[in-house]
């Protein structure tokens, strides 16, 4: 269901599962377009050389599927600030989810405040995100 | 090892760059594909709220660290913080202001990290501030350094 009004927003409350596209090919084509040009994003056999076990998503590229994410959720959110942290890279062309939830409501500046994980299919974290969302 | 207090002091909060960026539609759109977004603000050039993705920014760089900035080992990317001021509309003339945010240690079995958090501020040709982008390297003190 998309949120349309912070009235709506429960504390504690799960945002839509999202499954990104982390295909090499959607990762090398990002990487093309910011300037990264290193071979890690790009193949996986230059990555294994640069000691990864596959290809890699670029960081700034789950950051913006944790955006997409809340955007997904609620389609008039203006995001205010989202830090984000690599705990560990996102494997290119390997299965990933991100789950959210609503960590706390400021309904009188209409702020919400979301934490974000990607895991991969074995259910370890890759990035962690707070992110603080308008919702008018 | 390092001695962090002094170089807190003389590399914190002053500008070391000073670069001009322009966001090409096009850009904006395909950045915004591919992390899955699908509102028209992020798709649709022709939409009236069309702005690029809020952490578009964090892709433009100038210089990462100050001239003279002693060599601490090889960094790598611990982290990444974009703060929305205002949306960017893409075509917009930007210019990023650089310098040295926050630094700080933390110790553990393998020995003392050290996080340097760069912070880019985004303005418009009229002087508005748009955006922060803060980048977070880590870096494992060497023995020698």
């Amino acid at each position: 269901m998309s949120i349309n009004s912070i009235s709506e927003i429960e504390f504690g409350a799960d945002l839509p599962a999202f499954e990104p596209d982390t295909s090499l090919s959607a990762g090398s084509e990002f990487a093309d377009l910011v300037g990264w040009t290193g071979g890690r994003f790009s193949s996986h056999e230059l990555a294994k050389k640069e000691g990864f076990p596959s290809a890699i998503i670029p960081g700034i590229m789950s950051q913006g599927y944790l955006i997409a994410m809340i955007h997904n959720w609620a389609p008039s959110a203006e995001i205010k600030k989202v830090d984000t942290i690599f705990r560990a890279p996102v494997l290119a062309d390997e299965g990933h989810s991100i789950t959210g939830v609503v960590t706390d409501i400021d309904e009188e500046s209409s702020l919400v405040e979301v934490d974000l994980t990607v895991t991969n299919s074995k259910n370890e974290t890759r990035v962690f995100g707070t992110a603080t969302v308008y919702i008018p | 090892m390092l001695d962090v207090e002094a170089l807190k002091e003389k590399y914190l909060n002053y500008e070391f760059d000073r670069t001009e960026f322009e966001i090409k539609p096009e850009d904006a759109i395909k950045f915004a594909r591919l992390c899955g977004e699908t509102g028209d603000r992020f798709l649709d050039a022709n939409d009236p709220n069309f702005q690029a993705p809020n952490n578009y920014v964090t892709c433009l760089k100038g210089r990462g660290i100050p001239e003279g900035f002693p060599k601490i080992g090889v960094g790598m990317d611990a982290g990444q913080a974009v703060e929305v001021l205002t949306p960017i509309k893409p075509g917009t003339p930007l210019v990023g202001k650089t310098h040295l945010h926050e630094i700080y240690t933390k110790t553990g079995r393998s020995g003392r990290m050290i996080f340097l958090v760069t912070r880019i501020e985004f303005f418009d040709d009229k002087g508005t501030h748009l955006a922060n982008s803060d980048s977070r390297i880590v870096f494992r003190e060497r023995g020698d350094s």
